[in-house]
């Protein structure tokens, strides 16, 4: 006679691998980082079911080999509905302090909801969303075993937000420089990260900090008068007019096209915006004033934005 | 009978003060028990909100006539109120902390139960309380009314919208063509919490076990144009987050449409 063996799967905390100076990493006492939890959270992020006819996912707008964010200008929703704002890339996201380019969220679980529920988007709804998927595996199995119960719209944020949690970034040849390996970096690289952090350029300034983005919110004269309030939509303060949330330079020569509507198709474009210090909003920050640099200098800067990619995928959850 | 002056009487007093200090074994009486707390018995104040255009039921895709004779018609009209309470000067009694009105398809009522008793009338603010406002929407079942699925969600922000009315219009009184501009006024964010206050002319009695219906009227017509403030639709038919002064006035506009008899 055979033993009857019952095997009681057990969940286990998910060994989330931290480059080198990154911060510390705070959770949420609700959204535990479990192997259950984040391989739920991928699951969800890459099925299109999350969306009211089933065609969009969030992968659908941020893919993974372009640090998980879209290759257009303004992403297509369902039904080709184009959306509001360039899709950004989702990396570190657990350092930053608000969501979206207005920061209009403060939280990874309540921005999951905005593209679900959002009718250029997803066009559906979080619990509609949850309850379709719910009996399915490995949604079924996962759920249980991160949270003890079936999936619902309560999870399904949670878990969403676990997995973009483990997006991390910092395996540049940069961060390998900055740790002490000279030969990280080109010589054109070094003088590009030089002209970066220099007095006449201070890119730094706001492209600081190990995610190269103090995550504040400035005009950067982009238009005279922006068409899109930014973060005066959220603050409702009119002098935060077109103003948006510094991006991260991390992978940035994966992300294109760049800005918040995605009107520059190249860095070299980017690079000409700033030197010429842009258009004469009324609130436009004080650092965008334009600078003169050499096209050797033009091509070392841009050398060393590309040395800013990391030499590993961001996905941990293999 | 005995006679004692104040004297003698604060003499004994004093003795038998020392005596029960001196007899530790001798056991305290029990306390006298604090009288129970009357409980108030709890009737139900129904709140029946009834939307009309110029005195008529408000049906939605209906075409009206706005305040300039511009055809307009209502295809969605829902709203929050926060912190409903009943008052007799100066004090308050919390009924709820939010209550969700979809008026899309006629009156809507909703039941609140209130300590029974005479009141002078309620108050309440039109959209939802901070605290509540910033909460994540996830966290609440489908039914509740801060649930997303009354579609009243920001997403993009945290909050909620306190009131939509979405509709359509046409700016030419003399057309007959089908309505095809739309308009989406959605106030909402903390400027837009404005206080309303109800006064019906005979007060509001809750009797215990019963329900007590006050009907407030809802004039959506005047949504669009008041004393303080008209809103033209040819120019102010969008208000998403992204028209402050525009969502100040229709939320002054709504609450002072509202009104009990």
């Amino acid at each position: 006679m055979g033993e009857d063996v019952r095997v009681t799967e057990v969940d286990t905390p998910f060994l989330l691998d931290l480059p080198p100076g990154a911060p510390p990493m705070v959770l949420p006492a609700d959204a535990p980082m479990t192997e259950a939890s984040v391989r739920l959270g991928k699951a969800l992020f890459f099925d299109p079911q999350l969306s009211r006819d089933g065609t969009i996912a969030c992968a659908s707008c941020h893919f993974p080999d372009r640090a998980f964010s879209d290759t257009v200008p303004v992403s297509k929703g369902i039904e080709g509905r184009l959306g509001m704002r360039n899709s950004p890339p989702l990396l570190n996201l657990a350092w930053h302090p608000a969501f979206f380019r207005d920061g209009g969220v403060p939280t990874l679980e309540q921005q999951a909801i905005a593209p679900i529920h959002d009718t250029q988007e997803m066009d559906f709804n979080i619990h509609f969303a949850a309850e379709r998927v719910r009996d399915e595996e490995p949604y079924a199995r996962l759920s249980r075993l991160a949270y003890g119960r079936p999936l619902d719209a309560f999870l399904l944020t949670r878990a969403l937000a676990t997995y973009q949690r483990t997006l991390v970034s910092g395996w540049s040849r940069y961060d390998r420089f900055l740790q002490g390996d000279m030969d990280a970096l080109s010589e054109a690289e070094q003088r590009g990260l030089a002209l970066f952090n220099g007095p006449d350029l201070k890119c730094g300034t706001c492209h600081g900090g190990f995610d190269l983005s103090d995550h504040r919110y400035h005009n950067i004269g982009l238009y005279t008068l922006s068409p899109d309030p930014g973060r005066e939509r959220i603050s409702l303060v009119v002098s935060d007019h077109g103003k948006f949330k510094t991006p991260t330079l991390r992978n940035i020569a994966l992300t294109a096209p760049y800005m918040h509507d995605g009107t520059f198709a190249t860095l070299e474009e980017v690079m000409d915006h700033f030197a010429s210090g842009g258009q004469a909003a009324p609130n436009k920050s004080p650092l965008v004033a334009g600078f003169t640099i050499s096209p050797e200098q033009r091509l070392d800067l841009i050398a060393f934005l590309h040395a800013l990619t990391d030499e590993r995928p961001l996905d941990q959850v293999h | 009978m005995v006679r004692m002056n104040s004297r003698e009487l604060l003499w004994m007093g004093v003795m038998l003060l020392g005596l029960g200090a001196c007899r530790k074994d001798v056991a305290m009486p029990d306390p006298i028990p604090m009288p129970e707390p009357i409980p108030v018995p709890n009737g139900t104040l129904r709140l029946k909100l009834v939307p009309e255009w110029e005195g008529q039921p408000l049906a939605l895709y209906t075409e009206y006539r706005n305040y300039v004779d511009q055809r307009v018609n209502v295809e969605l009209l829902k709203m929050y109120w926060g912190e409903v309470r009943l008052f007799n000067e100066p004090y308050e009694w919390a009924l709820r902390d939010v209550v969700y009105f979809n008026l899309g398809n006629g009156p809507v009522s909703v039941d609140l139960v209130a300590d029974s008793g005479m009141y002078s009338g309620f108050r309440a603010r039109l959209g939802v309380p901070a605290s509540l406002n910033a909460a994540n929407p996830a966290s609440y079942a489908a039914s509740h009314p801060l649930s997303v699925n009354n579609g009243t969600y920001w997403t993009w922000a945290t909050g909620y919208r306190f009131l939509m009315i979405e509709g359509r219009y046409d700016l030419d009184p003399q057309s007959t063509a089908p309505l095809i501009a739309s308009y989406a006024l959605h106030p909402g964010m903390e400027p837009c919490y404005l206080p309303m206050e109800f006064v019906p002319s005979e007060g509001i009695r809750i009797i215990a076990g019963t329900t007590t219906e006050v009907i407030v009227k809802v004039a959506v017509d005047r949504f669009f144009h008041s004393p303080t403030g008209n809103i033209d639709l040819a120019t102010e038919n969008a208000a998403h987050g992204n028209n402050l002064p525009l969502a100040i006035k229709l939320s002054e506009n709504a609450v002072q449409s509202m009104s009990v008899e």
